[in-house]
């Protein structure tokens, strides 16, 4: 019993070292990488954060002006062993130059200089009305967003150089991959419903987050049922 | 009902200095264990850390072996000094003993002997030598040694896994050893990455990245960090899986219409579509012998796991029982599938005989995800949710021995490396 104590004891004190240990080593590693691909767009944006930002600064670091990753790689040095190549070294911190890699293209800011009515960017616009939600496993529009889909529509009709991405969502249930397919459904799903009402295919791309960008972020069914969502995004937002 | 006893044994694992990522907790365990005495290696190479402790946490966490207490021990200078009745009366089957010696260049030797203590006779004598670096990968290989000796079938403590981890804004690629020491970030990125897929020589690892606000499936190589986007179409791109012989791999598109699986060989972009029809297709993986291709369907109203025939053949439903499977993994030998079931609204991990088609539940968690096959195939590597938290762990085939890994962060979708 004394010794079953003392282990456990001496479990908690490791388990708490190993924590801290584990957050600093962790940081202690990726610093040397930060340097590499300074001025870092990575340590300075976060998931948030506008990209367009974070893009123009690196690419204004860099000579040849080519666009740079916000994702960092790091080489696996192979320790020199006779018997096994396991584990890595320390590794040296290198930057993602080298592979072109383009940055998200955020560009095409075209104006969208329409009528105050329609103004995704007013929130007293219809436009402001972004979310679509749905039922479990399915990817039906529910009626409640007639209104909704037909505003966007007619101002993707009349703004025919704006693009919008239909960004589908799921809850966190299941396979990653299975509920990257569902958001990709019902992306789908408002993708067939204003291309129905006239909206061209070129100004629309149906893509999907999965359950990786929840806007709920508890464990229940009332997070789950706001994170199935489609979120039409006008490009340059 | 060993594992109602819920024998929790938290082993203190690795340097002195705390490097541990992870603490290991055994919530069940196999009914004989076999007792072992390990001695601590007599280390006269400067700066070698004790193999024995590595081993020791291998095998105590594996859920099939009990350490006999050696502590204070010391190796003797030769295997001559052992006396295996005093370990036998001690309670111990089997005794590891080893030395790690000064080499030439700053290496070390590491040599060892394992002895049966009952028959009083010697199972195994080896010798390695290695880098100060290489010392844990060494101790692995030891313990993959007594592991096969003892119980007559290969260990998995030498092993490579992969997995996400996710901090406060940011998502972390890495790879680490079996015993999740040796964590080595290998991307980071503030957008989502997901679905790691090692290439069948351990080189590479496809994965997915949101860094272009959309999934795009991306290839890195591990040896000096290039990576490539090999799939970036219209709509969504993911669920990478590498074909057996590591040229092509299988990828989910949506470019042509809803999630379709697609065969494309990376460095020539060349492109051939497998499925079709409107039923979502994703989650392509291969038998081991490259004869099968496992996937998850809804193509019968819900999701379950199909397999074609390949080149292109025929398809047919794998999975019945439940309104729920997907994830399909499959052991080295190709005769059992791992996949991810629903229960009584549970996602667990569950395995299935292909030869009997005999389906088992192994975990009793609610949020089980992303399971793979060790190297040996005896055990599951999967990630569920504890506490809110993503973590790490380990089931047997047979569902006796489960562990959990637990680290600081919230990690998901391990994947065991070839």
């Amino acid at each position: 019993m004394k010794s079953l104590i003392s282990a456990l004891v001496l479990a908690g004190l490791l388990a708490g070292c190993a924590d801290t240990a584990t957050v600093a080593s962790i940081e202690d590693r990726a610093v040397p990488s930060k340097d590499a691909a300074k001025p870092s767009a990575t340590s300075t944006t976060s998931a948030t954060t506008a990209p367009g930002a974070a893009t123009t600064a690196a690419d204004a670091a860099k000579p040849a002006g080519k666009p740079t990753s916000i994702v960092e790689t790091r080489p696996m040095v192979e320790p020199d062993t006779k018997v096994a190549s396991l584990g890595a070294s320390q590794g040296v911190a290198i930057g993602p130059d080298g592979k072109p890699l383009a940055a998200a293209g955020q560009a095409g800011t075209a104006g969208p200089g329409a009528a105050p009515v329609l103004d995704p960017k007013n929130p007293a616009s219809p436009l402001a009305q972004r979310v679509l939600r749905f039922e479990y496993d399915s990817a039906a529009i529910r009626d409640e967003y007639r209104a909704l889909l037909e505003a966007h529509a007619q101002y993707l009709k009349q703004e025919k150089a704006t693009k919008t991405i239909l960004q589908g969502h799921a809850d966190e249930r299941g396979s990653r991959e299975y509920n990257l397919a569902l958001g990709q459904r019902r992306a789908e799903s408002v993708y067939k419903a204003l291309s129905l009402l006239g909206v061209a295919d070129a100004q629309m791309e149906a893509v999907s987050f999965g359950e990786e960008k929840p806007v709920a972020e508890g464990h229940d069914e009332e997070a789950w049922q706001q994170n199935r969502r489609v979120e039409i995004v006008y490009e340059g937002e | 009902m060993m594992h109602r006893l819920l024998l929790v044994v938290l082993l203190a694992l690795a340097s002195p200095l705390c490097m541990a990522a992870m603490t290991i907790e055994i919530v069940g365990g196999a009914l004989n264990r076999v007792p072992v005495a390990i001695l601590p290696f007599s280390l006269s190479a400067p700066g070698a850390t004790d193999p024995a402790v590595v081993v020791s946490g291998d095998l105590g966490r594996s859920g099939y072996f009990r350490l006999v207490d050696s502590q204070g021990v010391v190796s003797p200078a030769s295997p001559q000094g052992l006396s295996l009745p005093t370990w036998k009366s001690r309670g111990a089957d089997a005794v590891l003993m080893g030395q790690a010696l000064p080499a030439a260049n700053g290496r070390i030797e590491v040599r060892f002997w394992l002895f049966d203590a009952v028959r009083q006779s010697q199972l195994a004598a080896l010798s390695y030598t290695t880098t100060p670096a290489g010392l844990r990968g060494v101790a692995h290989r030891i313990a993959d040694v007594v592991h096969e000796k003892l119980l007559g079938e290969p260990g998995s403590y030498s092993g490579r896994i992969a997995y996400i981890l996710k901090r406060p804004g940011r998502y972390e690629l890495q790879v680490a050893d079996a015993d999740s020491e040796n964590a080595i970030t290998v991307a980071s990125s503030p957008e989502p990455l997901i679905s790691p897929a090692w290439s069948p020589d351990g080189s590479k690892l496809a994965y997915v990245s949101f860094e272009d606000k959309k999934p795009v499936v991306y290839v890195q190589h591990l040896a000096d960090g290039g990576r490539r986007a090999v799939a970036r179409f219209r709509g969504s791109n993911s669920a990478p899986a590498w074909f057996p012989d590591g040229r092509r791999l299988a990828v989910t598109l949506s470019k042509d219409e809803t999630s379709q699986i697609y065969f494309m060989n990376p460095d020539t972009g060349e492109l051939t579509r497998f499925s079709r029809g409107g039923a979502l297709d994703t989650e392509p993986v291969f038998s081991p012998n490259g004869r099968w291709m496992y996937f998850t369907s809804d193509r019968g109203g819900s999701p379950q796991i199909y397999r074609a025939e390949l080149p292109g053949g025929q398809v047919s439903r794998v999975t019945f029982e439940g309104g729920y499977n997907v994830s399909p993994a499959l052991s080295p030998d190709g005769n059992n599938l791992a996949f991810v079931h629903r229960r009584n609204g549970k996602f667990q991990i569950a395995v299935m005989d292909l030869n009997t088609r005999q389906m088992q539940v192994l975990t009793d968690t609610a949020l089980d995800e992303s399971p793979s096959f060790t190297s040996n195939g005896r055990m599951i590597l999967y990630a569920t949710l504890v506490n809110g938290r993503g973590v790490l762990a380990t089931v047997s085939v047979d569902g006796a021995v489960r562990q959990r890994l637990s680290q600081s962060g919230d990690l998901r979708e391990p994947v065991w490396g070839p």
